[in-house]
């Protein structure tokens, strides 16, 4: 094993009553790498993003940030540690608060840590621009934008506060063939400048195989653990 | 290979000799909004054969449900729609879609002669009956015996023994293939799938698009609404291509996925993960506030000044493309 | 049965047709009875004062006329004169009962629905063992200890209302702390505090003052009850309650009017506001909003 700085999920386990939903799963996702993580729906791959994203608490096993455990979930955890794991969620809609305008839904995690405004406003012009958004678009509240304009507004939110790590789950599946493009672009090219860590999850093989530096299996990250 | 690899190869001599089954003219649907129009549907113009699966592709918001909705008479009362969408039928008269009527198209068309597989199958259930009654009640409603229902169930791949479920003790895929059966239980003669394969994993997804496949084979058209240009690519015979309201192309899948002459369609292809994997650039316009000549020519690597003052010609299926410079083989960019 | 799926997209045809279209006649016309209702009885004291206690005894139980537009009750008083006033007690009840109730509520609903797990558990139960008691009779034995008068009513009809916001506001928030954008604003850095300041009490509080609208009407009825049992305000106050109460007697020997007043006042007012509730209930509808939008 490499000392390479990496998120890891070791010997994690989730139930909910009595079926087991993850089963000793070991996955890890170094910085700088896409990880591609595929198996049937309904097998826990959300589950384990909302493990990772120190989200649900496990009933077995624990995550760990470039070596690093984390124990608590959610609130316990500590802003500083919460922030370096991003997620994009599969739907836009549901997970944006319908009340704010595409400005506020990315300003909203620099608000939440209380940076100064003006810095706020600068980084959300380059992260607007980053995903494309124009000042149009920016101003309007998510029931008047489509999927796709709000996934990319969601992305940018995701990368406000410049994340080691980010979690894609079927982040692109709602999304037509050009939005998923651009959406991956993006993604990609901020795990280059950056060297962050990607973990991706689809269904779709081939945007697996061409997104992703390496393919794991649920079934497979399962079996690994020692 | 490929999970795109195609099921069968579209017979231009079979469809040729089909009847047209649902003939589009000019159709167009506007909205009123609170201080402007928004115009969903735009002069569209298609034909549905009888065999015939058509796929109607694009980007979110461009129109394509409100297509679906208006063939139905399923929009909302702020709707204007204008044009015709004659629907054909060997034992009965023609309808209009569009000129007859609420009343006529509950009791005649609606859930008939034309099936919906509606978008968010959640909202489409209803929430105190259990599949199985839900589904025998369709069935006695159109004279097959509720024995049928089984069948319907595996056809769409879900177990019997689900139907004994309420909706809320499904899961998204679950309900998605239970609101499939019911549409197919009156087996209509056109079905209208309006993203029928949300929320399925790529084996369920097959699965579907398998099974709407056979419908056609089998004689029945099916009118497919998807974002998903594998699926087109898959079972379609054709695909129409919408943009900003109106269709740009409509032309045989196997062509379309070769050599399309839109440079819109050619540009969504290029989208695709397995081919360059690089988005459209821009964005589409607002449906209110559509503009005067092509709405494409600001995203359009091809555009000249002509673009940008007229409106381009309208597609014809098989034929045109709305496009002042459609690609031409062999040609220069 | 044929269409099963296309069912709820005719429903909403038809409702998005009623907000759009027909609709607007009876909006306006509630409005404007409101607006003539809540104006009315604030300029009632300036422009047509009232002796609570002046009675005529020379003009009891005479028919409508131009002089007394709703007839005189048992003591000579003017009808229309008094259901004024009596409309004025109402709706200041009403209000301010319907508020003590909402506070009530959406502070109980909100310490369940934020802090969930026991502390839901006990204050649910405590909400269920109230609602399991007529409310009428909780509304008099409240009345009963407070003696009857004005705070009194007030507090009986608030004290007694208040579960449904609980319930409402509890239940809101328990279904908008596991929606993915809350995971967004945590995963963000957002901490408990401002998850429910800026993420969920937005989202409550429209519905909390729907919630606190609806209840007026309700509240308004309670008042009117209570006074017809006699156990709202002082006899000689003038209150719709009392008006029918008084109005009574007068029934039984002909003298229809001097109930009919005060009760088309309290139909008409009440049927006012909840039309108006109605209409905004819909515009905060989500659905039903995104539906303009497409």
């Amino acid at each position: 094993m490499t000392s390479s700085p990496h998120l890891l999920a070791d010997d994690v386990t989730v139930g909910y009553g009595r079926q087991v939903v993850l089963d000793g799963v070991t996955l890890r996702v170094d910085r700088g790498e896409t990880v591609g993580l595929r198996g049937p729906s309904g097998c826990g791959k959300s589950t384990l993003v909302r493990v990772l994203a120190l989200l649900h608490r496990p009933d077995h096993g624990r995550v760990s940030i470039d070596g690093t455990p984390v124990d608590g979930v959610r609130y316990a955890v500590p802003v500083g540690l919460r922030t370096r794991v991003a997620v994009l969620f599969q739907s836009p809609r549901a997970a944006a608060d319908p009340r704010l305008s595409l400005d506020d839904l990315i300003a909203e995690p620099l608000r939440a840590v209380r940076t100064p405004e003006p810095t706020i406003r600068e980084r959300v012009a380059e992260l607007t621009d980053l995903v494309g958004l124009t000042p149009d678009l920016r101003a309007r509240r998510p029931h008047a934008v489509s999927d796709g304009q709000l996934q990319r507004a969601c992305l940018a939110r995701a990368l406000v506060h410049r994340p080691d790590y980010l979690l894609c789950d079927e982040a692109t599946a709602m999304l037509d063939a050009s939005t998923q493009a651009h959406v991956a672009a993006v993604i990609r090219d901020y795990q280059r400048t950056q060297h962050a860590g990607v973990l991706v999850i689809t269904h779709d093989e081939i945007l697996l195989n061409r997104w992703a530096d390496r393919v794991v299996g649920l079934a497979d990250a399962a079996r690994t653990h020692t | 290979m490929t999970t795109t690899e195609r099921l069968t190869a579209p017979t231009p001599g079979r469809r040729a000799v089909r009847r047209p089954l649902l003939a589009v003219d000019g159709l167009g649907v506007q909205f009123r909004l609170r201080d402007t129009r928004m115009h969903a549907v735009t002069d569209l113009n298609l034909t549905v054969r009888a065999g015939e699966l058509l796929a109607v592709v694009g980007e979110s918001g461009c129109g394509k449900s409100v297509l679906a909705h208006a063939l139905l008479g399923l929009l909302p009362g702020n709707a204007t729609v204008t044009g015709h969408a004659v629907l054909h039928h060997p034992d009965a008269d023609p309808v209009d879609l569009v000129t007859c009527g609420q009343r006529h198209l509950a009791r005649r068309v609606r859930g008939r002669r034309v099936g919906l597989v509606p978008q968010s199958p959640a909202t489409a259930l209803n929430p105190v009956r259990t599949g199985r009654r839900l589904l025998t009640e369709t069935l006695r409603a159109h004279g097959r015996r509720r024995e049928d229902g089984d069948q319907l169930a595996v056809d769409v791949g879900l177990d019997p023994a689900d139907l004994d479920r309420y909706p809320h003790e499904l899961s998204g895929g679950m309900a998605q293939r239970l609101v499939t059966a019911l549409a197919l239980a009156p087996d209509p003669s056109l079905l209208i799938a309006d993203e029928p394969t949300t929320g399925l994993d790529r084996p369920l997804v097959d699965h579907t698009l398998d099974l709407l496949r056979r419908r056609c084979d089998e004689g029945s058209a099916v009118v497919l609404i998807t974002h998903d240009l594998a699926a087109a690519q898959r079972v379609a015979d054709t695909v129409a291509v919408m943009y900003a309201s109106r269709i740009v192309e409509h032309r045989d899948a196997d062509q379309l996925f070769t050599a399309p002459t839109h440079p819109y369609a050619a540009a969504l292809l290029d989208a695709l993960p397995d081919r360059a994997f690089r988005p459209v650039p821009g964005d589409p316009p607002m449906l209110t506030a559509l503009p005067a000549g092509c709405a494409f020519a600001p995203r359009c690597p091809r555009r000249t000044d002509i673009c940008a003052s007229q409106p381009p010609p309208t597609a014809v299926t098989g034929g045109a493309v709305a496009c002042h410079h459609p690609i031409t083989t062999g040609a220069v960019t | 049965m044929a269409d099963l799926a296309a069912r709820p997209a005719l429903l909403r045809t038809a409702r998005s047709r009623l907000r759009l279209r027909p609709g607007q006649a009876g909006v306006v016309t509630a409005g404007l009875v409101l607006v003539v209702a809540v104006v009315g009885s604030l300029l009632a004291p300036l422009v047509w004062p009232l002796d609570q206690s002046a009675v005529a005894l020379d003009q009891t139980r005479s028919a409508p006329s131009w002089a007394h537009l709703a007839g005189t009750d048992d003591l000579g008083r003017d009808v229309a004169h008094r259901a004024v006033y009596g409309l004025r007690v109402s709706l200041l009840v009403g209000a301010v009962a319907a508020l003590v109730a909402t506070v009530l509520g959406g502070v109980v609903g909100g310490i369940a629905g934020t802090l969930g797990g026991r502390v839901d558990r006990i204050l649910m139960r405590v909400v269920d063992t109230i609602a399991a008691m007529p409310h009428l009779l909780l509304g008099i034995f409240i009345v009963a200890m407070l003696r009857p008068s004005l705070g009194a009513v007030i507090a009986s009809v608030g004290l007694t209302h208040w579960l449904s916001t609980a319930r409402i506001v509890r239940s809101e928030l328990l279904s908008l702390r596991t929606r993915p954008f809350v995971d967004a604003a945590i995963n963000g850095g957002a901490g408990r505090r401002r998850v429910l300041v800026r993420h969920l009490l937005p989202h409550v509080l429209p519905r909390l003052a729907l919630a606190t609208t609806l209840m007026i009407p309700h509240a308004v009825w309670h008042e009117t009850a209570l006074s017809f049992l006699g156990l709202g305000l002082p006899p000689h106050l003038a209150s719709l309650g009392n008006m029918i109460n008084d109005g009574q007697g007068s029934l039984l020997t002909g003298a229809w009017w001097a109930s009919l007043a005060p009760g088309a006042v309290i139909v008409v007012v009440t049927l006012a506001i909840a039309v108006l509730a109605a209409r905004w209930r819909d515009r905060l509808d989500p659905r039903v909003r995104a539906e303009l939008h497409l």
